[in-house]
């Protein structure tokens, strides 16, 4: 990095929060973006100013992908436009410097040993009450025994004192199992073969990939990586299926070699696609599916959209440690504020794509967000003010005049695949009415809902009315509008999930539409701006429109 | 005798010399003396002695040690600088010169005289011709010329400097208590091997007057010696010392180093023992025996200070360095480290800024004893979002800068602020540093707990350390020796020690280690490397921040500071981002109307509903808001931002709150319904009016709360129907006129010639015994009083008489002639010719001044 910056005009800004704020209109942002992109964690991308992060897990991720602090210092310096407080250096590089100090190793005779290279350090954690129970003997002045099953705990807990240990002491082959990508009319696009590369070695680790970047495929590339048996776990079941079938598409699995492990199908095969549910069922206090893990020497496990990994797998997981783990997430961003479990149980991250970037090429179809706010009647708004606290979403969401408006945006887009989306399912009944249009929701059999889907696929039905069954893992190609009426309250992932719905490039190269409907002033109308903050920090152009404008809109445009 | 040698050296130096005696030793012109006489008196008294020592550094130490201690007595140039240069090259090579001596050589010379020069000027050696030293010492004598000087140390040098170089007393004083037996016992257990005493020999151990029998009185058996004499002769032979020495077994020896170096006293159970080399069993026995050692108390033994002399091999000093010593750090580059302090800089001025606005409309309570509760700065650290000891850092030193103060039992921002806050921001920091440098708290120790075990609070005046002020310009004065590089903590300490040896300020280390941290903060250092900026402002130890260094300062610092911008990003994610310090102006609106969100180089806002409506209540409309936006922005306005704006000003103030005993109006029937039929409602007691109003027995601002609460904006109305503007109210106290620490502050040039020219005036006076001028004649002068001070100011400038008539303190008018000194605190200090003396005049109480040579009788 021979560029000095010394005239104050660099593109990333330091605040003192440990936030950088990076200038994308600068000439010297891609560059920039490049050299902060291991250490910092993109928050906030909306159109001029990006938001990153650099925390002690985003130091010790780029540490474990072998930057050293030096590179980040030098980083931050050179594209600074002002300089950047010492004590932040200082303590980038302190941080940095914690890990690797501590490492899980194999030795001969004592099976699994933590080392160190600090002897103070091992000291200090071996002063800590939660940390003595996991240890064995300490054979020298350096090392101590660790028993082999409480290798993911004491990650978990090194993690938690500050001093992350990093784990050389390696995986276990698994039973060998050959698997091979059937690239016959698709490719893998770069970025898929470098996360899948990226991740094969490194070990274990996560992959970020934005919604409809092809999570599945980076799977079944790491998967011919791994040549060996798999346990994929996935968040339901029609995504199963879909995991399932992309497998039998992409790869030179057969049939019979995938196994469903799912609340109806109980198969183990070489490849099995549980899910989280049934891995989470417990009859009488116990997991009843636990054994699945020791079914049969897995080689590999991955685990689809990390970022909702329930808490009972977390603990799973650390009985996995020995085995290869691959997790695959749109955002490592956790609601429950989990993500130093998922850094040190499943692994660091391994790769991560801008995800305006992968729009810029054309993998995903960029997105146009409208929410359209409707009035309600006065005798709407009579009833909202007399209803309880704990009814008002609910009510607000679910008014009359948000149906009117939804029904005239579907007339609208007449001709487009449109998806429309909601939580309650009165609602949905009386739109999937009004609209004669069917509607998915949980109690629809799984048989008639694939139906449905292909149906949709096949251009056959041109509008859908889903609840949040469909939030997760459905591949629903073709549909350019979705329309949401309701949801759950402000989740930001719910709303990255939805929009995931019509990010998945057309066949025509259009763009995608995303309506929300809004109830103005009301709850209804807090919760979307939770949403409007994240979809326009995600870059999403994004404008508010009135009801009243929604027939004079044109839709061509 | 010797007084009266030093008065006269004294009065024989010039004017600029005297000026520069009393630039480096202030507090001999407090109060100024009447004549060089007192003068002299006063610069040898012990307090002042001592003032004047503790600010000499190692070398000029060691060389006034090497002055005193030296023999013979007094050292002419070339065997002190002999001396000197063992001590500095000692190490090396036992009384030669070590390294390249040639070399070596030349710089000590300077340095030496460089040294000496210090001394003079400071008055602690002056020059005696030889012919005078050699008849107070019958010294042997020299073949020098009588016009040739020695410099000597100045009267009370040697008693002020007690113990020099660490040396234990004179065998004369070590043994002056021991029995005469147990002294000849010592004598005679001297072995044969010895050569004989030389009771002839001068000792030339002793500093005069110390001299053993001149002293004491004993003069009974002046000529034959008493046993004490010849104790003291003998151990004045170096060679008898150093064959003592060998004879002692090599514990004994052992022992003897111990104390080589000093202190040269130890403890030892029953001291007093009698011994004799026959009987002696112990080491420490073997050295009492023969004198080497020597009692001085029942628990305590002295190595007497000839015996060290020999011990320390002809070295007066331990590996003496003529130099301080080399920083020694990371060396950082010049342009990163300023552009750094830069940018702290400006941090830090923001935070201070930041700070006092806050505090303008939540001021925190003084506590009954003073200072800041530890809640109120652990709030500080939220809302500075700084750690606890740069939050204790900005609010003493925004105290100390005068910008906040107590008033009404709150610590609120001065007047001071108001006239800081509008200057630039280099002027600004340049105030704050400079009220850091000077002031006398330790911001570190906040939070510490003192010897009672309370807490020591912020803003609390336990905090002062004496010699805190000293300390960080010492420590800045190392950095800025230290050009370049980041010194350690060890360095500078050792720099310290070698700056000012016989400092003592309590907690040294961990004051220079405090100051370290808080350079850096302020911005005074970057990387730990003294800046461009703080180097300006750096100012030699002792000298006060004059007006062209505060420029300096400023001029150098502001370039590197980021340039205000008056444009922000405006983005549809309902943020601004600011990317650099904004125009006061923008920065005021923009916090109106946004919440800030993260700070730093940028500043990051949010636009919320509720911040918008700040700004509508603040009386703005929705279209002034959006035209001020897109005046400032540098993209387009996001259309989500401005829905928001208009959607906020929509709803803003549709619902209008009344005093008259409280309603509620609005054009919208249907709103009043809502509210009507709101259960929460119920509470307030409405009552509908008409369609358009309500009526409530609620106070106006429980109503207006009430239904913000059930989601509504409404909006206050005062009694004529207009809308009530709600704002904060920036608040402000008198605060006490700053105080700045006068300790380090070198006196004005004007007041220390005037000073010199009273004490000049005074001595001429004295020496003429001048009587007192006649009063003079005719009408007493009268002026007005500003026009009074004036002319004593211009009269000081000049050095000119003045005729002034006065109200004596019985209220009798008189007339005086006067040659004025200085000015200070209603206060005249002049030499009055009328009167012969040096007096103080009060002020108010001079009725009129005149020019004495026109109108009055002259001085003839």
């Amino acid at each position: 990095m021979g560029i000095d910056m010394t005239g104050m005009n660099g593109p990333l800004i330091v605040q003192s929060d440990k936030t950088l704020l990076l200038e994308v209109d600068h000439e010297l942002a891609d560059a920039c973006r490049k050299a902060i992109a291991p250490f910092a964690e993109l928050e906030r991308a909306p159109e001029h100013v990006h938001t990153y992060r650099v925390t002690p897990l985003a130091l010790w991720n780029a540490r474990a992908a072998g930057h050293d602090a030096e590179q980040v210092v030098d980083a931050l310096i050179t594209y600074s436009r002002y300089p950047v407080p010492h004590a932040m250096l200082v303590d980038v590089a302190e941080t940095m410097a914690r890990y690797g100090r501590l490492r899980l190793e194999k030795h001969p005779t004592q099976g699994l040993a933590l080392t160190t290279t600090d002897r103070a350090v091992l000291e200090e954690v071996l002063r800590s009450k939660k940390v003595q129970p996991l240890l064995g003997e300490r054979f020298s002045p350096d090392a101590v025994a660790v028993h082999p099953s409480e290798r993911g705990n004491i990650k978990q807990l090194l993690l938690k004192l500050g001093w992350p240990a990093e784990d050389l002491a390696g995986y276990v082959d698994g039973e060998h199992h050959p698997i091979a990508l059937h690239e016959e009319g698709w490719t893998l696009r770069p970025y898929q073969k470098e996360a899948a590369d990226a991740f094969w070695n490194g070990g274990s680790g996560v992959v970020v990939l934005p919604c409809g970047a092809g999570k599945t495929i980076v799977g079944a590339a790491a998967m011919a990586h791994a040549q060996a048996t798999t346990l994929i776990l996935v968040t339901n079941t029609v995504s199963a299926h879909q995991w399932k079938q992309e497998l039998i598409k992409r790869t030179s699995l057969t049939e019979d070699e995938i196994g469903e492990y799912t609340g109806t199908k109980k198969e183990i095969r070489p490849v099995t696609i549980a899910t989280y549910q049934v891995m989470t069922t417990r009859r009488q206090g116990t997991y009843r599916h636990l054994e699945l893990f020791d079914a049969r020497d897995w080689g590999l496990i991955v685990y689809d959209e990390v970022h909702l990994l329930p808490a009972p797998i977390f603990r799973m997981t650390a009985d996995l440690q020995a085995r290869r783990r691959v997790g695959l997430t749109a955002t490592l961003v956790r609601e429950d504020g989990r993500e130093g479990d998922v850094f040190s149980l499943i692994g660091p991250k391994r790769y991560d794509a801008p995800w305006k970037e992968m729009e810029n090429q054309g993998w995903i179809a960029p997105a146009e967000c409208v929410e359209v706010r409707v009035t309600l009647s006065d005798e709407e708004r009579l009833a909202y003010a007399m209803t309880e606290a704990d009814e008002r979403y609910r009510f607000c969401a679910t008014t009359p005049s948000k149906n009117r408006v939804a029904e005239a945006l579907v007339r609208r887009h007449a001709g487009e695949q449109v998806l429309v989306i909601g939580q309650y399912i009165d609602q949905l009944d009386e739109l999937g009415e009004h609209l004669d249009a069917p509607v998915i929701k949980g109690e629809t059999r799984v048989r008639e809902r694939e139906r449905l889907f292909q149906a949709f696929r096949d251009k056959e039905i041109q509008v859908l009315v889903v609840s949040k069954v469909a939030n997760f893992s459905i591949d629903l190609p073709e549909a350019a509008v979705a329309i949401q009426v309701s949801g759950t309250f402000g989740s930001r992932q719910e709303e990255a999930q939805r929009l995931g719905r019509v990010l998945r490039p057309k066949a025509d190269g259009g763009g995608a539409r995303f309506y929300s409907i809004v109830s103005r002033d009301t709850v209804d109308q807090d919760f979307a701006a939770h949403r409007q903050r994240f979809l326009a920090e995600q870059g999403y152009a994004y404008h508010i429109i009135d009801a009243d404008d929604v027939g004079e809109e044109n839709p061509a445009k | 005798m010797k007084g009266k040698e030093f008065t006269e050296w004294l009065r024989g130096r010039s004017d600029e010399q005297l000026r520069a005696l009393v630039t480096a030793r202030p507090e001999l012109v407090t109060p100024v003396p009447a004549n060089i006489e007192s003068l002299a008196a006063r610069a040898s008294s012990p307090s002042a002695l001592s003032r004047a020592l503790d600010r000499l550094d190692r070398f000029a130490l060691s060389v006034l040690e090497t002055l005193v201690v030296a023999r013979p007595y007094p050292a002419d140039h070339d065997s002190l600088r002999a001396l000197l240069a063992r001590a500095s090259y000692g190490t090396a090579g036992e009384g030669g010169d070590g390294g390249d001596p040639a070399l070596n050589g030349t710089k000590l010379e300077a340095a030496l005289e460089a040294a000496l020069e210090r001394l003079r000027e400071s008055a602690l050696i002056y020059d005696a011709p030889i012919r005078n030293a050699e008849l107070r010492d019958n010294a042997e004598p020299r073949d020098a010329d009588a016009d040739s000087v020695v410099p000597l140390p100045a009267p009370g040098v040697p008693e002020a400097l007690d113990p020099p170089a660490g040396l234990g007393p004179p065998a004369a004083e070590v043994f002056r208590h021991h029995p005469p037996e147990q002294i000849e016992a010592m004598l005679a257990g001297m072995s044969p091997g010895i050569p004989p005493e030389t009771p002839s020999e001068t000792p030339p151990g002793m500093p005069p007057g110390t001299r053993a029998g001149t002293g004491i009185g004993d003069s009974t058996q002046r000529n034959g010696g008493t046993s004490l004499e010849r104790l003291t002769a003998r151990l004045s032979d170096p060679a008898t010392v150093a064959h003592l020495i060998e004879e002692v077994p090599p514990q004994a020896r052992a022992a003897l180093k111990d104390l080589t170096w000093g202190p040269a006293s130890g403890r030892l159970p029953n001291a007093r023992r009698e011994v004799t080399v026959a009987t002696a069993r112990s080491p420490i026995d073997q050295l009492l025996a023969r004198g080497l050692l020597g009692a001085t108390g029942e628990e305590t033994v002295t190595l007497p200070r000839e015996v060290a002399l020999v011990l320390r091999g002809g070295r007066i000093h331990h590996d003496l360095s003529p130099f301080p010593p080399e920083p020694a750090g990371v060396v950082r580059d010049r342009g990163r480290a300023d552009r750094t302090a830069a940018g702290q800089a400006f941090t830090f001025t923001r935070t201070v800024e930041e700070l006092c606005e806050w505090w303008s409309t939540d001021p925190p309570g003084v506590l009954r004893a003073g200072g800041l509760a530890v809640r109120d700065l652990k709030r500080v650290t939220q809302v500075l979002d700084v750690p606890e000891w740069v939050a204790g850092l900005v609010v003493e030193v925004a105290h100390a800068a005068g910008l906040v103060a107590a008033g009404d039992g709150e610590w609120l921002p001065t007047d001071v602020y108001d006239s800081w806050r509008v200057r630039v921001t280099e002027n600004r920091w340049v105030e704050l540093a400079a009220a850091w440098a000077g002031m006398d708290r330790v911001p570190g120790l906040i939070g510490e707990r003192d010897e009672r075990d309370r807490p020591l609070n912020a803003l609390h005046s336990d905090l002062r350390r004496a010699g805190a002020a000293r300390v960080r310009a010492q420590v800045l004065g190392v950095l800025a020796s230290a050009a370049g590089i980041a010194p350690t903590v060890e360095s500078v300490l050792a720099g310290l020690a070698w700056e000012r040896p016989r400092q003592r300020v309590a907690d040294l280390d961990r004051v220079v280690e405090f100051t370290l941290r808080e350079a850096e903060q302020l911005g005074m250092t970057g990387l730990g490397a003294l800046s461009a900026h703080g180097a300006a402002l750096e100012a030699a130890p002792g000298a006060g921040l004059g007006a062209d260094r505060r420029r300096a300062a400023a001029e150098s610092l502001a370039p590197l500071l980021p340039q205000p911008v008056d444009h922000v990003l405006l983005q549809a994610d309902l943020t601004a981002v600011a990317p650099g310090p904004l125009t006061t102006d923008l920065q005021r609106r923009l916090a109106l109307m946004a919440d800030v969100e993260s700070k730093g180089g940028a500043t990051v806002y949010r636009f919320r509903e509720t911040s918008i409506r700040r700004a509508l209540d603040a009386g703005q409309s929705a279209d002034e808001l959006i035209a001020m936006l897109e005046r400032h922005s540098a993209t387009p306005v996001p259309q989500p931002l401005r829905y928001l704006v208009t959607d906020v000003a929509r709803r803003h103030g549709r619902i209008r709150v009344g005093t008259a005993s409280a309603y509620v109006r609005c054009d919208d029937p249907a709103i009043l319904d809502e509210v009507l039929a709101d259960r929460r409602a119920a509470l307030l007691r409405l009552r509908r009016l008409a369609p358009t109003v309500l009526a409530s027995r609620t106070s106006r601002a429980a109503l207006v709360d009430s239904l913000r609460a059930m989601g509504y904006a409404p909006m206050a109305e005062s009694s004529d129907g207009d809308v009530l503007v709600t704002r904060a109210d920036a608040r402000r106290t008198e605060g006490p006129p700053i105080t700045r620490a006068p300790a380090p502050v070198r006196p004005e040039a004007d007041v220390v010639a005037a000073a010199v020219r009273a004490v000049r005036a005074g001595d001429e006076a004295h020496l003429a015994r001048r009587h007192p001028e006649r009063a003079p004649e005719g009408e007493v002068p009268r002026s007005p009083s500003s026009a009074t001070i004036e002319a004593l100011r211009e009269a000081i400038r000049q050095g000119s008489r003045v005729w002034i008539g006065y109200l004596d303190s019985q209220g009798h008018a008189t007339s005086r002639i006067l040659e004025p000194a200085r000015v200070e605190g209603g206060y005249l200090t002049a030499y009055d010719e009328t009167r012969a003396t040096i007096h103080r005049f009060a002020l108010h109480r001079i009725t009129g001044i005149s020019d004495p040579g026109r109108d009055s009788p002259s001085r003839d």
